[in-house]
């Protein structure tokens, strides 16, 4: 049976599509120009002043902290949110709740980010890691419900009734039945909440605290004045890191699974 | 199986989030009191940070913003536990008129006395009351030397056809719509509508010729030679004058913009004797020299003048011909007459 | 009884999201709301009372023509994300589970480094001395002063670049649990690959195509540090004039004004055509209705 190879040939173009700039960003890391725009030579003293940097790691520790927290806090709410919205989808209070699900996704940032600082303000609440984390978690449950609610589409719930009448707990039947027909679910959802978190910039720069800066918050401001190869060189050192790990956990996973026989 | 790999994922970034929250706590001593100063990215030499920390016992923390608007939009809407702020000149005057600032004491900042008293004439906090100077840079025209044959020092250069498409000018209604307003030799205060109409005029034509309105990445532009002409700061081209031996910087006939970033401390600062210390600390001449050597811009500091490099103290873009520096204002903040600005703005933006 | 139990069962899985959301988005919103009746003091705060004056003041003939750059831009950009994403979405659903988790990062990895750097880097490609630029040029498709940058063309690029990862999982996701021996069926029925990939495949995929276009073209409505960044003095849009009026002329309630605008722009159809789809209507489609 032929299998059409266009799907392949279109996911190879947006591939190279993806990685044509992070070329660019990787080889501009090693441009001794502080300006990007001409090549003037290799150097490496863009990772030199980056490790002298401890105000860019500091800003990329509470980028990272406030990623992983957000995309726990957004799955957990939003499968919660996409469970209700599939198994009860005639009811009007998920038709309202559905609203409420994808409405934060229109309203722009800027205001999102000056209506919950003044909210926080009002409410007296502190600024800092927490508030941020409190922000990106908003906007985040809304991609999650939503991809997650893809996932559930015609999953028929009398399996888990079924599962139950078998003996199985709730909970067991939770655990061995749901969760693993949702997890590429929440594998998508999570790495969206993830890179949302890890980028958002607006919305951050409003509610965040004195002392707590993230790495986008850093990187915007040093346009005026600062050297911003730096954040090409540390962008270069973190797709190394990653793709270092995922080889490393590859050729680990297959000489496990030679060995467990597949 | 999946659901392991996902298990294994989530134990892995639990696990990193334990060992970044202990390392946060860590880090943190609670003995040493913390002096949070809010500015733009990389606006003080960081051995001179350093230097202050260890001799006042404290810690400097740091927060940047990247323009005065977005930082007053923040504040204006509640945020607090800033100490210092180094806004713009005229935003501060409209900080103070809100009534976000607190007044200086002078006691307490004896080495301001070096502040040069020629800049001080012009500018908008004269006695110092709210405000001390910090940081002075001009806007004028930078261009590639080899490419722009003819080039005058005036503001008509935007209207040469030749150079369409390969110039900016700056993405701030104030410093736009002020350089049209030098160029027809009107006063960038002014808030008189015939005069702003005939500058916005002026602006209209000048925007045909553009590649865009741009605010930072003109440096970028021109040093990699996307621009050949551009609107920028004195500061920023001396940077990139350093990678680009072709680019001159000029200030127009005509005159234009001084600005300057002023310190000053939030009212709801917690840390006001540090703060005090912290800007006294700024203006001790070698202190000063040092950091203008470092960021690039001219601290008004006279004492601090015969202590710098040569580059700097000879480089008619940062100390400016007098006739010229007489031609030049500093931005004053317009209150309600904002709106006129605004107005005249989005016609230009909007037309075509 | 079973009915009460049922009842609960579903406030308890709406209450988490339902409270979260409203206590964070619903109250600020609303202040958003109520900002756009009160008037504006010229110093960027708020004044005491309410005027409507602001949003009569939304008539102006220049935001229609910004509202209509903004809705064509959003609209072109989220067609040519769809166009690539499902493709996409299936061949990494298709593919065997080492390689789709290989393809899920190396889809996603891309951008967890800073965005502004990712938009500098377009800068760069795009440059009129670059060697995309010079490329075209001889390949004719181009002449030597045409502009790359600082047009709508770029920002819908970039938009796309921006975008594409957040349309290509959701349909990843929808896509993964699909049948595929059911395409397979089909063809051998007589259908071709691609009424086969029509009637069969996308409607299995349904919602996580939904998912996709809203998860795109929403946020591109409000997107305005692209248009910032590589447009030109003609691409300027709905984000870029609302973040104008907050920083710049420092007046909230008409940004709040412009903002509602926008919301009711996106509202009103989507809530247009769930109130077409009926009363019985379900809002996660299921093929058969079965007592639960």
């Amino acid at each position: 049976m032929k299998r059409s190879r266009f799907p392949f040939i279109v996911t190879g173009f947006v591939l190279v599509f993806f990685y044509l700039p992070i070329l660019f960003l990787v080889v501009d890391s090693f441009n001794a120009s502080r300006f990007g725009g001409a090549w003037r030579g290799f150097s490496f003293k863009w990772y030199e002043r980056l490790f002298h940097e401890p105000a860019i790691w500091e800003a990329a520790k509470n980028t990272l902290f406030i990623a992983v927290v957000v995309t726990f806090l957004s799955l957990v709410l939003g499968t919660v949110s996409a469970l209700a919205l599939h198994r009860f989808a005639k009811s009007r209070l998920q038709r309202f709740h559905y609203t409420l699900i994808y409405t934060p996704l229109v309203v722009p940032e800027i205001l999102m980010g000056i209506s919950l600082l003044m909210a926080f303000v009002a409410a007296g609440v502190r600024l800092g890691m927490a508030t941020i984390i409190l922000a990106h978690v908003t906007f985040c449950v809304s991609y999650v419900a939503l991809v997650v609610l893809g996932r559930l589409q015609d999953f028929d719930f009398t399996i888990i009734e079924a599962a139950r009448d078998l003996g199985a707990t709730g909970w067991q039947a939770a655990r061995r039945v749901l969760l693993p027909m949702l997890a590429p679910g929440l594998a998508a959802a999570g790495l969206i909440a993830f890179t949302l978190s890890v980028d958002d910039f607006v919305i951050t720069f409003f509610v965040a605290g004195p002392g707590s800066t993230t790495l986008p918050i850093r990187v915007y401001s040093m346009i005026k004045h600062g050297a911003t190869p730096m954040i090409n060189a540390l962008s270069t050192l973190l797709l190394a890191l990653t793709f270092t790990t995922v080889i490393v956990s590859q050729r680990l996973s297959k000489s496990g699974a030679m060995e467990g026989g597949q | 199986m999946k659901l392991r790999m996902l298990l294994r994922f989530a134990l892995g970034a639990a696990v990193i989030a334990a060992g970044f929250l202990t390392a946060g706590c860590g880090g943190g001593a609670k003995e040493q009191p913390a002096l949070h100063v809010y500015t733009w990215s990389d606006y003080v030499k960081p051995e001179l940070v350093a230097r202050f920390e260890s001799e006042n016992n404290c810690k400097v923390v740091i927060d940047t913003f990247d323009s005065n608007e977005a930082m007053y939009a923040k504040l204006k809407a509640g945020a607090t536990g800033y100490d210092v702020i180094t806004p713009t000149s005229y935003m501060v005057s409209l900080m103070r008129s809100q009534d976000m600032l607190q007044p200086l004491d002078k006691t307490m900042i004896p080495s301001v006395t070096h502040v040069d008293a020629d800049y001080l004439a012009v500018a908008l906090d004269k006695g110092m009351e709210y405000s001390v100077p910090y940081m002075l840079t001009n806007t004028g025209i930078a261009y590639l030397k080899s490419k722009v044959d003819g080039f005058e020092p005036t503001w008509a250069m935007f209207e040469r056809t030749d150079l369409k498409g390969r110039m900016v000018m700056l993405n701030d209604m104030r410093e736009t719509i002020g350089a049209a307003l030098k160029y027809l030799g009107y006063s960038l205060n002014s808030t008189n509508p015939e005069e702003l109409a005939a500058a916005g005029a002026v602006v209209k034509k000048w925007k045909a010729n553009l590649a865009k309105f741009e605010n930072e990445q003109y440096k970028t532009g021109i040093a990699s030679g996307e621009f050949l002409l551009v609107h920028g700061y004195s500061g920023d081209i001396l940077q990139v004058q350093a990678e680009n031996a072709d680019i001159a910087f000029v200030m127009p006939r005509e005159g234009g913009v001084l600005s300057c970033d002023d310190l000053v401390i939030a009212k709801s600062a917690k840390e006001v004797k540090l703060a005090h210390a912290y800007i006294n600390f700024l203006h001790d001449p070698k202190v000063a020299a040092e950091n203008t050597e470092f960021i690039q811009y001219l601290c008004p500091n006279k004492d601090a003048y015969p202590l710098l490099s040569e580059a700097i103290r000879l480089n008619p873009g940062i100390f400016l011909a007098p006739e010229i520096q007489a031609k030049c204002e500093v931005l004053a903040d317009l209150g309600e007459k904002n709106a006129l600005y605004v107005k005249i703005w989005d016609e230009i933006k909007a037309g075509k | 009884m079973k009915r009460l139990r049922k009842r609960a069962q579903e406030l308890l899985l709406t209450a988490p999201s339902f409270v979260w959301l409203s206590l964070f988005f619903l109250i600020p919103t609303a202040l958003v709301f109520i900002l756009a009746f009160r008037p504006a003091d010229p110093f960027g705060g708020i004044g005491k009372g309410w005027t409507t004056a602001t949003i009569k003041g939304l008539a102006d003939p220049q935001y229609l023509a910004i509202a209509l750059r903004t809705l064509w831009v959003s609209f072109l950009s989220t067609g040519i994300c769809m166009l690539l994403a499902v493709p996409t979405g299936y061949a990494v659903a298709r593919a065997s589970e080492r390689r789709r988790n290989m393809l899920l990062l190396l889809v996603i990895v891309p951008f967890w480094t800073s965005f502004l750097i990712r938009v500098f880097a377009w800068k760069s490609i795009l440059h009129p001395e670059g060697f995309m630029k010079k490329g075209l040029v001889l390949l004719g498709l181009a002449d030597p002063s045409s502009q790359l940058l600082y047009n709508l063309g770029a920002v819908i690029m970039v938009t796309v670049y921006t975008f594409l990862p957040f349309a290509i999982l959701p349909i990843y996701a929808a896509a993964e649990k699909f049948d595929f021996r059911l395409i397979e069926a089909a063809r051998d029925l007589g259908a071709t690959s691609f009424e086969a990939f029509r009637k069969i495949f996308l409607p299995g995929i349904r919602q996580g195509l939904i998912t996709a276009v809203l998860v795109v073209f929403i946020p591109a409505l409000g997107s305005y540090i692209i248009p910032d960044i590589v447009g030109g003095p003609g691409s300027e849009l709905l984000g870029n004039k609302i973040a104008q009026r907050v920083f710049v002329d420092r007046n909230l309630p008409l940004a709040g004004g412009l903002s509602i605008v926008l919301i009711l722009a996106v509202l009103a159809p989507l809530l247009a055509v769930l109130a077409l789809q009926g009363k019985g209507s379900r809002i996660a489609p299921k093929r058969e209705e079965t007592e639960t």
